[in-house]
């Protein structure tokens, strides 16, 4: 199958919305993505970690240790209030660009 | 914001706990990674490989992490500082000569910037010192009472204008008597410098009247040593050549007078000028003005002009030539010249450092471009590799300037420990903030500016072209070779342009010690002894003393003769007087031939090895009651007799028209130097001391002093001992002082160019120094990069010689091109220090020759060495070397 590099900042868009539901950790995050996407993307822990902390810092996330599924400690993230509204703000964005990149196609 | 500055302090100091953190998480990741392949029916140790595997890399990944926090730019600069540190101490030789390099660039730069800024820069610590100027005769000569009156009175430009008087009076009471040097000042001087007493007060006008003149202010040194820094001594009276004198007053510590004259001076008391006051003939006051607000230099001397133009028409011969400066020109005067000489000579000290600095980092960029290249394809931006190069060599500038500061520091106490007399302010120079400002300054610029072109050179480069050239290990590509040659040649034409300063300053020295003095200075000590004040000071008494002494003096052991004159040439005071020739007709006012007056005891020119021509010395019977006689000196003897034999013809020193005495000349003595080392000599008379009317009658100071010449069998400073004994026992009154041989004073002498053309020699010698190990570099360097040339060179026949002289005539191409450039520059530099040489024109060709000679030797020497290492080249290890 194959996979796309995804693009600069839609990275951040979809981690944020695989977090809406509740917290998940490293994997969990990058499993959620592939399934949601049906396997177009899959995200590398070199490009999914840094964007973790990146979004940590800029307060989108918090994170806190716990137990995995299978008793295993793992770092879960959460959305932050300030991550929710920044996913709130880039998803219509994004709604914003795909439809003026559909029409743009429409029209040639 | 806040958030930012949370996180920084989070990463910043907290950063154990947070790599900690990320550690983790990474692992707990690929646990459970792992775990999901286990899930899948992979065994437990193949799963944890292939997750590890598809995490791919977790140092990378934590590395990307980093990158992504706050503070990670911190983070950049610690590892590059460390990264750098290593590399550099990967690289000892390298190191050390660019630290080395810079160190002494920076650091000669440092101290000689010290002194300029000490001596020249720094006003003068007087209130508005930019106002300040001193009137006298050619800038430099004295101005009778008459004409000081004269312009006070009439010129509108200044708001003040005071006079001061050179005093040596002799200090007595409880300790030893001591003579001090001493200014007689008109009261209004203080307040025209705009400075106050620490206690006490000032000069009063009404204390320039004879009789109400005895009182004195200290200088703070004075009354620190003499007097114990005691308040109470304000309103004391002490004895200054036996008379009472009041202090009234003690000068701040830091306060002297200006020092272009009287250097030194300790002690003030008022001018009372009384009956010299209309006096027109006897220059011996320096004239100090203030300008009025708002009124320029300009403006004060065409006012001057004016005035004494109309004072010369009024009194002939009495004003002329009166020149305006300002203060702070005299102060520096020939001194400016030749510090701006050494400060412009270190500046080229400091450019061929850097230049040598840039080539090393160019060579070692060059070398490194392997290393460079690989860290460019695992993924390092052309910023991050700037940013390690720059660091490198800002690391090298700070380590160069911190061993420049140290330098610098010990380049300054060098100066002020060797520095002639003759500069100013010498004293005060040292390591300041402005100082240090300017070498951080320096060290940045360096670091900046010459690790710049290098990193970007190196960064900017095909990363595939830098793999495969570098494996190729070929000659390196132009454009960098071009350059590097292009700073070594520069090097060659700035350390030609020292050199050449340098040559002349010692062709100049070598002309200056070859003078003949006209005198024999072994084994001669000197002193001056002074009776002001003493018992034996009367003037009924001070002949018998002096003669007493003299006869003394030469029965001690290890004497061989002894004799005394009133100013020794070269240390002492100068005395013109005007006479009159027999025979000639008398000369109007101010136009009569003038002739340095000295008064000798017997036996003065056998001491000082002075010959004499014709005739005979003075003898002990030239005295009152006997014939008036004098001795001249050649150039008088020719002057006014030429053509005819001197001896037995007359002359007088006093007004021609009142029956006056005439002296027959009895002897011709060879001329001998004046007051100034390098001067023409100019006529000269010496009269018996026990036949001179001053010395004898005079109940003036001036004449109280005479200076002791003694003859020596052994080292004469350990005579000295003895000879102050002598005095003190004859009149425990009389004060010794100025003890030093006549060699001394010679020294002395040419102190100033000895001191100028040291410093230069020594910047010259760094330049070549520095210009050798360029030339020495990029020549090893050009030979490292050939290898694999020059070994086919020498595989297909080439013999050893050949190559040899392909990579010396290389490097000599390339100083020799450098050296032009820099022979062009010299003949246009040099001629800014025409003012410092002597005997030797500033384009002088043998100067010339000679520096391009030693140049090219150089050159040859650091070609030599790399250019023997090429053809010990092997050709088979060369071609098989990749």
């Amino acid at each position: 199958m194959p996979t796309t590099t995804l693009l600069q900042g839609t990275l951040d868009l979809i981690i944020l919305r695989t977090l809406l539901p509740g917290e998940r950790h490293g994997l969990g995050i990058a499993r959620r993505i592939e399934q949601i996407t049906k396997g177009t993307f899959v995200v590398k822990p070199g490009s999914l970690f840094p964007a973790l902390h990146r979004m940590e810092e800029a307060g989108w996330l918090a994170s806190s240790w716990g137990e995995s599924e299978n008793n295993r400690r793992a770092r879960y993230y959460r959305l932050t209030r300030a991550g929710r509204r920044q996913l709130r703000t880039e998803t219509d964005e994004w709604g914003r660009i795909s439809l003026a990149i559909a029409a743009a196609l429409e029209s040639a | 914001m806040l958030s930012r500055l949370a996180s920084l302090w989070r990463n910043l100091f907290r950063r154990e706990r947070v790599e900690r953190d990320l550690d983790e998480e990474l692992r707990s990741y690929v646990e459970l990674l792992a775990a999901e392949k286990v899930r899948d029916g992979m065994d437990t140790a193949e799963a944890r490989r292939a997750a590890l595997l598809e995490a791919g890399g977790v140092e990378q990944v934590k590395e990307q992490v980093r990158d992504a926090r706050g503070g990670s730019l911190l983070d950049g600069l610690a590892q590059d500082l460390r990264y750098g540190a290593r590399s550099l101490a990967h690289s000892p030789a390298f190191t050390a000569a660019a630290v080395v390099a810079l160190a002494l660039g920076i650091g000669a730069t440092a101290a000689v910037f010290s002194v300029v800024d000490a001596v020249l820069l720094r006003p003068l610590a007087y209130a508005d010192p930019e106002r300040l100027v001193v009137t006298l005769h050619h800038g430099i000569d004295p101005v009778s009472p008459a004409n000081f009156a004269d312009w006070r009175r009439q010129a509108a430009s200044f708001e003040r204008m005071a006079a001061a008087e050179y005093w040596t009076p002799n200090l007595s009471g409880d300790a030893e008597p001591e003579t001090v040097l001493a200014l007689r000042l008109t009261a209004d001087m203080f307040p025209l410098l705009g400075v106050r007493p620490l206690l006490g007060r000032a000069l009063l006008p009404r204390e320039e009247t004879p009789g109400q003149d005895h009182v004195v202010v200290l200088g703070y040194g004075l009354w620190q040593r003499r007097f114990g820094g005691d308040p109470g001594v304000v309103g004391r009276s002490i004895a200054l050549n036996g008379e009472p004198y009041t202090v009234v007053g003690v000068m701040p510590g830091g306060f002297e007078f200006p020092p272009f004259w009287a250097t030194g001076a300790q002690m003030w008391a008022p001018l009372a000028l009384g009956n010299r006051a209309a006096n027109r003939e006897a220059s011996s006051l320096r004239v100090f003005a203030r300008l009025k607000p708002g009124v320029g230099l300009g403006q004060a001397r065409a006012e001057m002009t004016a005035l004494t133009a109309r004072l010369e028409g009024e009194y002939p011969g009495t004003n002329r030539d009166v020149v305006v400066r300002t203060l702070a020109d005299a102060v520096t005067g020939d001194v400016r010249l030749a510090l701006l000489v050494l400060l412009g000579a270190v500046a080229f000290v400091l450019l061929i450092a850097c230049a040598n600095v840039a080539h090393m980092l160019l060579a070692r960029a060059s070398a490194r471009q392997r290393e460079l290249a690989l860290r460019a394809t695992l993924g390092a931006t052309r910023g991050r590799l700037v940013r390690q190069l720059l660091t490198e060599s800002l690391l090298l500038a700070v380590a160069g300037g911190l061993a420049g500061v140290l330098l610098a520091w010990l380049g300054i106490r060098a100066l002020v420990a060797l520095g002639p007399a003759t500069i100013p302010r010498l004293a005060t120079v040292g390591l300041d903030g402005g100082v240090l400002a300017f070498v951080v300054a320096v060290s940045l610029v360096t670091g900046v500016g010459f690790g710049l072109v290098p990193a970007l050179q190196a960064s900017g480069r095909d990363v595939n072209d830098a793999l495969k050239e570098g494996a190729r290990g070929s000659t390196e590509g132009g454009g960098r070779h071009r350059l590097r040659s292009l700073l070594v040649a520069s090097e060659f034409a700035l350390a030609l342009v020292l050199c050449a300063g340098a040559g002349l300053l010692i062709r100049s020295f070598v002309a200056l010690r070859g003078l003949d003095p006209g005198l024999d200075p072994r084994n001669v000590l000197t002193m001056i002894v002074s009776v002001a004040g003493a018992r034996e000071g009367v003037p009924g008494r001070r002949a018998a003393f002096f003669e007493r002494l003299v006869e003394e003096v030469k029965a001690l052991p290890g004497v061989r003769t002894a004799s005394a004159i009133n100013h020794l040439p070269l240390a002492g005071d100068i005395w013109g007087l005007p006479f009159h020739v027999e025979g000639r007709p008398i000369s109007r006012p101010g136009e009569a031939p003038t002739a340095t007056f000295r008064v000798v005891l017997p036996g003065y020119f056998e001491t000082m090895g002075i010959p004499i021509r014709r005739g005979r010395d003075v003898g002990p019977d030239d005295r009152r009651d006997h014939p008036e006689v004098v001795v001249v000196n050649e150039r008088l003897a020719e002057r006014y007799w030429p053509g005819e034999d001197a001896i037995g013809k007359r002359l007088t020193l006093d007004d021609a028209g009142q029956n006056p005495v005439w002296l027959t000349v009895v002897g011709i003595v060879k001329d001998t130097v004046r007051s100034d080392w390098a001067a023409a000599p100019d006529a000269e008379l010496y009269v018996p001391y026990l036949q001179g009317r001053g010395y004898l009658e005079s109940s003036s100071t001036v004449y109280s002093y005479l200076t002791l010449v003694v003859k020596t069998s052994g080292d004469p400073i350990e005579r000295a001992p003895a000879i102050r004994r002598l005095v003190t026992s004859m009149d425990s009154g009389a004060p010794v002082s100025a003890v030093q041989t006549m060699d001394a004073v010679v020294a002395d002498a040419t102190a100033a160019s000895r001191f100028y053309l040291l410093v230069l020699a020594a910047f010259a010698a760094v330049a070549v120094l520095l210009a050798a190990v360029g030339v020495h570099g990029v020549m090893s360097y050009s030979v490292s990069q050939r290898t694999n040339e020059i070994g086919i060179r020498l595989a297909l026949g080439a013999r050893p010689a050949d190559v040899r002289r392909m990579v010396v005539g290389q490097g000599l191409t390339l100083a020799l091109a450098g050296a032009a450039a820099g022979l062009v520059g010299a003949l246009g530099l040099t001629r800014l220090m025409a003012g410092l040489l002597y005997g030797v024109r500033s384009s002088d060709p043998a100067t010339f020759l000679a520096v391009g000679a030693v140049l090219g030797a150089v050159a040859l020497a650091a070609s030599y060495v790399p250019a023997r290492r090429a053809t010990r080249i092997d050709p088979l290890r060369a071609l098989r070397s990749e």
